[in-house]
C-alpha cells in the first residue's frame, strides 16, 4: 500500500506480554496508530506463539502455534503488524522454516488441521513506521520534536537475526531505530551493545543471568551519554526496566560484587557508582507517540518502574 | 563426565543420536571445523561448562550423552549470534533447540531443572489458556522450584503498575488449542514425527 | 691527465636528507683529472641518464663515476647509458653513499665528509680501470636431467619437445619415481598410473630423449654450456639390447620371495625383476645380492630360458661421458622412518610409537601400495600381520615433522592432503569401517585443496581430532591409541585395527653427495638451496644448474610438474643463444710470474683454476701454471689474495686500482 492514495490498515497481533507486562507498549501503539491515521484491528482469538519456550524444547509445537494464529489473523484484512519482537520473530521464521521445508508443513497443516497461512505478510512496527508510513511523512506528523533526547537505541536479538529470517534490517548493523529517531527529532547515540542480548526469557528461571547481561548495556549506553534507552521488545524492556533497581543492587557499588564473583568476571567497562543513573526505557510506540503529540497520560508512563517523567520534563517534552 | 577419558569406536560414537540432531536442526553438524566464532559472540559462554563450539565438537565425536549432561544447552538464550555469524552455516541456536527437545523427551539427565521447570510450565499455560498467564507462571514457578522468597518485592509493585493481573480467563477457542497439542502427541506416537 | 666525470644523486632525498651533495660534487670537481662533476635529483631517471650521456660527449669524458646507491641496484643502468655515449662500460663505476652513508648516518657534516672520501677513492678506481669485454662462452644445446619422476619426466619432456636433446639418467631399474606407487591422487582423486605411465612411455619414444636407467652420476667437470658428465652404468645383467621384455625369466627364476622395494617390502618379487609392470624400460635387472648364480655360481635358469640370450652374468659397471649444457636436478625425495636411529644421529625415531615394531603400523606409502590396484593386496585393504580388513583405522599426521625434537622443524607439506585423500579412499573400499585422523592443523593452501578436505570430513565422514598421539601399544590384535582431543579437551583412546603415520618427507639418500659433485649448495636437511627464494627459485646459485621437485623441499605434484616445467623454461632459455655472454670481472694470471703453487686452485670455489704446462719449442716442459677457465670463474677474488707470488688478478680489481684507492684516503 502506498501513503496517501489509501488509508493504511492492519491486522494486529499484540502477543501475551503487550496484555499484561507489557501492556504500556500496546496503550502507546494504539495511540501512535491512532495518531498517524493508521488503522489497526486486533486478530480475534490470537492466542500464544510459544515464544522461546516452545521452540526451545518442541519446534513443531512452536510452529504449529504460529501457523494457527497466523490462520486466525488471515481473517483479518491488511497486513498483520507485531510488536513484540519474540512474536514477530516467531511467526516469520513460521513462515521462514514451513516454506522451505515440505515435510514440516505436513506435519504442521496435520496439527493445526488446515492450511499454513504462508504469505500474509507480518511486518515489525518499525518497519511499518520507517518503511509503509515513511521515514519522511513521519516527520512531517511530528507536532513535538523530541529535541534534545539523547536516545541509545537497543535492538536486542530478534528483530535482525539470523538475517534470512525478520529481513528488517542489517543484521551487524541496522539503522532503523535510529532513522526513526531522527525523524523523531530526537539525538540517537553511538554505542557498542544495542544488539547484545539482554538475558532474554531466564528472568524467570535464572534472573542472576539477566543482571549480568543487562547491567553491560545499562553500563554502554550511560557510557554512550544516553538519557534512555528505546526498546522495541516487551522482554527486553522488562529485563531493563523492571530489574534495573536489582542489578543496581548487585553491580553498582563498588563493595556489592555478589553476582560479578558467582558468574565470573567484572565488566571491563564501568562507571562509578555516582555515575549510575537511572534509564529510563521507552518503547518505539512511547516516544513516536509523543512526538506525534499524544498526551502523555495516555502512554502507559504510570505502568513503568523507572519513572520517565523527570527526564521528560527535564527535556521539557512534558 | 566433563574430564572423563573418551573412548572412540563404532560403538561409542552414537551416530543415531547425531542424525537426529541434524534431522531436527536442519543443520549438520560435521560442516563445522571448529573456528570458535559461535562461542567468541556467545553472550552466554561463561555460564556453560561446555561453550557453543565445545557442543558441536562432542556431537561429532558422537558425544551426545556428554553433551545432554552438562548445563550448556539450557544456558543458550537463542539469540541467534551464533547462527548468524557461522562462517559455515551451521544453525547452532537449533541445534540447541533439537538438544533440548531431545533431552526433554529423555526427562533428563539435563541438572537445569529450573529452566526446564519454566518452559514446561509456560506451555502448560498454553495448554490450559492459551494466553500466558504471568502471575500464574511465577508463582507456578516458585513453588516448584521451591523458592518461595523469589521476587517477593516484585510481584505486589508489578500488580500496583498493573503490569500483573490476578484473573486472566481462558480463550474463546481453547479446544482448537488442545487439538493442537493432540494431533502432534499422535503424530509422534504414530512414528510420523519427531 | 684523465677526464672524469662525476655525477652526485640526491635519490629523492634519500641522500641529499643527511649529505650535502653539492658540496659533494663540488670537492669532486676539485681531484686533479676530474674534468666534470653535478649533482642531480634522480640520476637513474631518464633525465638523469641522459645528463650523463650529453656530459661524455660534451667534455670528452674517458671514465664516469655516479655517486648514488649500492652498484647492485643501477650499475647495470649506468654502464649501458656510458655505453650508449660511446664510453667502455666498464670505465663507469658507482660510489655507494645511499647504503654505505646517508642511510646509515646522522650527523649532516660527518656524512657528508665520508661521501667525499668514497667519491675520492672510487674517483682513483676509475682513473685506474681498464675497458673490459665481455666473455662468451658456446653453448652445448643438450641436457643432463636427473632423476626419472614426475619432475624429471615432465623436465625432460618439456626440453625434448622444444627441439633440444635430453639425457635422462635414473637410479632404479624403471623411471616412473614415488608417483607410479600411488593409487590415487589428490585433489580430484585421478589414478596416478593412468596420468603418470603414458608420460614414462613418452620418455622412452621420445627421438630427443636418451635414457639411461639404473645409472647413476659419477662425477661433474666443466661449467654452464660446457658441462662434462660421467655416467656410471650399473650392470644391469641383461644386455637392454637384446631383451624382448618377454619375462619368462622372471616367471621362471626359481627365488622369488624377496620383498619388492616397489611394494615397501609387502609384496614379493623374484631375484631378476622389474619394478613393477608397466616399468620403462620392461627389461628386467638381476639383483645381485639375492640372486644364487651370483652368490653359490648355482643356478642360471635365466640364462638358460631367455630366448634371445640376453642374461649377461658376466656384465659389469660401465662409464659414458656426456657433454651437455644444462643440468636439471630433480632427485626427489624418501620418507622419515620411526625406527630407532644411530645415537650420533641428528633425527630421531619414535620410541613412544613402537620404533616401528608394530607390524599394523604402516606408513602412508605402504598405505598407497595396499590401495592401489596393482599393489600386493589387489586394492584391497588387508592389514600386514593377519591379512584381515581393519575396520577401526587411524591415521597420524605430522610424524616427524614439525617435530623440532626428533630433528625436523620443517612441515612437510603434502600429508594433511594425502591424509584426507587415505580417509577418503578406505571410506570407499570399507563402507563399515571408520577413519580417525589425529593432526595438529590442516594445512591445505592450494586451488581446491581445503575443499577437498573438509569432503573428507563432510562426506566421507572422517572423524579429525585436533591433538597428538602420546603412545601406542599392541594389545592383542589391536593398537591403543592413545590421544588427546584438545578442542574438547578430554583425553582419547582408540583401539585400532591399523595405524597410518604420515611420516616426513625427507631429502633422499646421498643428496649430499651428489650436491658436492655437482657443486650447488644444499640445506641442514640435505635439501638442495635455491639461488633465490622468491625471485630465482628454480635456479641453482651455480649457474647452468637448475632445480626441480622435491630435491628442493617438500612439494606436492602439482607444484613439483610447475617447477619442472619452470626448470625446462630455463633451460630452453639458456639453449637459445648459441655464445653465452658472461661478466668480464674474472681472474687472469701473470704466467711470467706464477710458480705453479697451486693455492689459488686449493682455494677456488667454482673450480675455475687447472693446471697448464708451458713448453718450449722443442716440446719440453718448462713448467706448471695456474689457469683460469673465464667460463667458470666466478670473480669472487679470493685466489688474488690467496697467491703468495702476487701473479693472479680479478680484472676491475687490480691490485693497482685498490693501492691507489688506499692512497687516495
Amino acid at each position: 500500500m502506498t501513503p496517501g492514495k489509501k488509508k493504511l490498515s492492519y491486522s494486529y497481533y499484540p502477543g501475551c506480554s503487550l496484555h499484561a507486562s507489557g501492556r504500556e507498549y500496546d496503550i502507546s501503539t494504539r495511540a501512535l496508530f491512532k495518531a498517524l491515521n493508521v488503522g489497526l484491528k486486533e486478530v480475534p482469538d490470537w492466542f500464544c506463539c510459544g515464544a522461546t519456550p516452545a521452540h526451545n524444547v518442541d519446534e513443531l509445537l512452536s510452529l504449529s502455534l504460529c501457523a494457527k494464529n497466523l490462520s486466525l489473523a488471515d481473517q483479518v484484512e491488511g497486513d498483520l503488524a507485531v510488536a513484540c519482537a519474540a512474536c514477530f520473530s516467531r511467526l516469520k521464521t513460521t513462515q521462514h522454516h514451513l516454506k522451505e521445508d515440505e515435510t514440516k508443513r505436513k506435519q504442521v497443516e496435520y496439527a493445526i488441521d488446515g492450511p499454513a497461512s504462508l504469505n500474509k505478510p507480518v511486518k515489525h512496527i518499525l518497519e511499518i513506521l520507517a518503511r509503509e508510513y515513511g521515514l519522511a511523512k513521519l516527520e512531517e506528523s511530528v507536532k513535538k520534536p523530541l529535541m534534545g533526547l539523547k536516545v541509545a537505541a537497543y535492538y536486542g536479538c530478534l528483530l535482525t537475526r539470523p538475517p534470512e529470517v525478520p529481513e528488517l534490517d542489517d543484521c551487524e548493523d541496522p539503522s532503523i531505530m535510529e532513522d526513526i529517531l531522527r525523524a523523531l527529532g530526537a539525538e540517537p547515540v553511538k554505542w557498542s551493545h544495542r544488539m547484545e542480548c539482554c538475558g532474554a526469557n531466564f528472568t524467570l528461571s535464572r534472573p542472576g543471568v539477566v543482571l549480568k547481561l543487562s547491567n553491560a548495556i545499562l553500563e554502554s549506553a550511560r557510557l554512550a551519554g544516553a538519557d534512555c534507552i528505546m526498546v522495541a521488545c516487551p522482554l527486553c524492556h522488562g529485563n531493563l526496566d523492571i530489574r534495573q533497581k536489582e542489578i543496581k543492587e548487585a553491580y553498582g557499588a563498588p563493595d556489592s560484587t555478589l553476582f560479578g564473583s558467582i558468574f565470573g568476571s567484572d565488566l571491563p567497562l564501568s562507571t562509578t557508582s555516582e555515575d549510575r543513573r537511572d534509564l529510563p526505557i521507552f518503547y518505539i510506540t512511547q516516544l513516536a507517540a509523543l512526538a506525534m503529540g499524544v498526551a502523555s497520560q495516555s502512554l502507559g508512563f504510570e505502568s513503568v518502574i523507572i519513572d520517565p517523567k523527570p527526564l521528560l520534563r527535564d527535556k521539557q517534552l512534558l | 563426565m566433563k574430564n572423563k577419558l573418551m573412548h572412540l569406536s563404532n560403538e561409542t560414537m552414537n551416530v543415531g543420536f547425531v542424525k537426529k540432531v541434524e534431522a531436527l536442526s536442519g543443520s549438520s553438524v560435521r560442516r563445522c571445523f571448529q573456528c570458535g566464532k559461535c562461542s567468541a559472540g556467545c553472550p552466554m559462554s561463561t555460564f556453560m561448562e561446555h561453550p557453543p563450539n565445545r557442543i558441536v565438537r562432542l556431537l561429532q565425536l558422537g558425544q551426545g550423552q556428554r553433551v545432554l549432561a552438562g548445563r550448556s544447552i539450557w544456558y543458550c538464550a537463542s539469540c541467534e549470534t551464533c547462527t548468524t555469524r557461522c562462517p559455515n552455516k551451521v544453525d547452532l541456536a537449533a541445534i540447541m533447540d533439537a538438544l533440548r527437545k531431545l533431552s526433554w523427551d529423555a526427562d533428563g539427565p539435563s541438572k537445569e531443572s529450573y529452566v526446564q521447570l519454566a518452559n514446561r510450565l509456560f506451555i502448560e499455560n498454553i495448554r490450559t489458556y492459551g494466553r500466558q498467564y504471568e502471575l500464574r507462571l511465577g508463582a507456578i514457578f516458585n513453588m516448584k522450584s521451591g523458592q518461595f522468597l523469589k521476587d517477593l518485592m516484585l510481584g505486589p509493585k508489578l500488580l500496583s503498575k498493573g503490569k500483573l493481573k490476578m484473573f486472566h480467563s481462558k480463550n474463546r477457542n481453547i479446544g482448537d488449542i488442545e487439538g493442537i497439542f493432540k494431533r502432534i502427541e499422535e503424530m509422534r506416537k504414530k512414528g510420523e514425527a519427531l | 691527465m684523465s677526464r672524469i666525470g662525476v655525477f652526485v644523486c640526491h635519490c629523492g632525498e634519500n641522500i641529499s636528507r643527511t649529505v650535502d651533495v653539492e658540496q659533494v660534487a663540488k670537492a669532486a670537481g676539485e681531484i686533479p683529472g676530474v674534468a666534470y662533476s653535478c649533482d642531480y635529483k634522480y640520476m637513474c631517471s631518464d633525465p638523469g641518464q641522459t645528463l650523463l650521456k650529453k656530459a661524455v660527449a660534451e667534455h670528452k669524458l674517458d671514465g664516469v663515476l655516479v655517486a648514488a646507491c649500492s652498484p647492485r641496484m643501477h650499475e647495470k643502468t649506468f654502464r649501458k647509458a656510458a655505453e650508449s655515449a660511446g664510453l667502455n662500460p666498464y670505465l663507469c663505476e658507482m660510489a655507494n653513499i645511499r647504503e654505505h652513508c646517508s642511510w646509515v648516518h646522522e650527523d649532516r657534516e660527518m656524512a657528508t665528509e665520508k661521501a667525499t672520501g668514497i667519491v675520492k677513492l672510487m674517483v682513483e678506481r676509475v682513473r685506474k680501470g681498464k675497458s673490459l669485454a665481455p666473455i662468451t662462452v658456446p653453448v652445448t644445446k643438450r641436457a643432463l636431467v636427473i632423476g626419472g619422476g614426475i619432475a624429471g619426466i615432465q623436465a625432460a619432456l618439456d626440453i625434448a619437445d622444444a627441439g633440444h636433446r635430453v639425457v635422462l639418467v635414473e637410479r632404479d631399474p624403471s623411471i616412473g619415481g614415488h608417483m607410479a606407487q600411488l593409487s590415487e591422487t589428490f585433489p580430484t582423486l585421478d589414478c596416478s598410473q593412468c596420468i603418470m605411465t603414458p608420460k614414462m612411455v613418452d620418455v622412452a619414444n621420445h627421438p630427443n630423449i636418451t635414457l639411461y636407467t639404473y645409472a647413476e652420476i659419477e662425477k661433474v667437470d666443466g661449467y654452464i654450456g660446457n658441462f662434462q658428465v660421467t655416467v656410471k652404468h650399473k650392470a644391469r645383467s641383461v644386455d637392454e639390447s637384446k631383451c624382448t621384455g618377454c619375462g619368462v625369466c622372471m616367471t621362471k627364476c626359481p627365488k622369488k620371495k624377496i620383498p619388492n622395494e616397489f611394494d615397501q617390502g609387502h609384496g614379493m618379487r623374484p631375484a631378476i625383476y622389474v619394478p613393477f609392470p608397466q616399468a620403462v624400460p620392461n627389461t628386467p635387472v638381476i639383483d645381485r645380492e639375492n640372486c644364487t648364480m651370483f652368490q653359490s655360481g648355482k643356478c642360471g635358469v635365466c640364462a638358460k630360458v631367455c630366448g634371445p640370450g640376453a642374461v649377461d652374468y658376466e656384465q659389469t659397471d660401465s662409464f659414458t661421458v656426456e657433454d651437455v649444457g644444462a643440468i636439471v636436478v630433480a632427485t626427489g625425495f624418501k620418507l622419515y622412518t620411526i625406527d630407532r636411529k644411530p645415537e650420533d644421529s641428528p633425527i630421531q625415531g619414535y620410541g613412544e610409537f613402537g620404533y616401528g615394531t608394530i607390524p599394523d603400523v604402516i606408513d602412508g606409502m605402504t598405505f598407497e601400495r595396499l590401495a592401489s590396484a596393482s599393489g600386493p593386496t589387489g586394492g584391497k585393504i588387508l592389514r600386514p600381520s593377519d591379512g584381515k580388513e581393519p575396520k577401526q583405522v587411524v591415521f597420524i599426521q605430522c610424524v616427524g615433522s614439525r617435530a623440532r625434537e626428533k630433528g625436523i622443524s620443517y612441515c612437510s607439506k603434502v600429508c594433511c592432503m594425502y591424509t584426507a585423500k587415505h580417509t577418503m579412499l578406505y571410506h570407499h573400499k570399507v563402507h563399515d569401517g571408520q577413519a580417525y585422523v589425529f593432526f595438529m592443523d590442516a594445512r591445505t593452501p592450494g586451488k581446491g585443496y581445503d575443499e577437498f578436505w573438509r569432503r573428507a570430513v563432510e562426506e566421507e565422514e572422517a572423524v579429525y581430532i585436533r591433538g597428538m598421539v602420546s603412545r601406542m601399544y599392541q594389545k592383542g590384535d589391536k593398537i591403543v591409541v592413545m590421544g588427546s582431543d584438545i578442542q574438547v579437551g578430554v583425553q582419547v583412546e582408540i583401539e585400532a585395527d591399523l595405524v597410518v603415520l604420515a611420516t616426513a618427507v625427507q631429502a633422499q639418500d646421498g643428496a649430499d653427495l651428489l650436491a658436492q659433485k655437482l657443486g650447488i649448495s644444499y640445506d641442514k636437511y640435505n635439501f638442495y638451496s635455491e639461488a633465490h627464494a622468491k625471485l630465482k627459485p628454480v635456479e641453482c646459485a651455480t649457474a647452468g644448474i637448475y632445480l626441480a621437485g622435491a630435491c628442493q623441499g617438500p612439494k606436492d605434484i602439482p607444484d613439483t610438474v610447475s617447477q619442472a616445467s619452470a626448470a625446462a623454461a630455463k633451460v630452453m632459455t639458456l639453449f637459445a643463444k648459441d655464445q653465452l655472454e658472461r661478466d668480464p670481472v674474472v681472474a687472469k694470471v701473470n704466467e711470467k710470474y706464477c710458480v705453479g703453487c697451486f693455492a689459488c686452485k686449493k682455494v677456488c670455489a667454482y673450480g675455475a683454476i687447472e693446471e697448464k704446462e708451458i713448453r718450449d719449442r722443442q716440446g719440453n716442459l718448462v713448467k706448471k701454471v695456474a689457469y683460469v677457465n673465464p667460463g667458470v670463474c666466478g670473480g669472487c677474488g679470493t685466489c688474488q689474495a690467496t697467491c703468495p707470488s702476487k701473479s693472479i688478478e680479478l680484472d676491475g680489481y687490480t691490485d693497482e686500482q685498490i693501492m691507489a684507492m688506499i692512497e687516495a684516503l
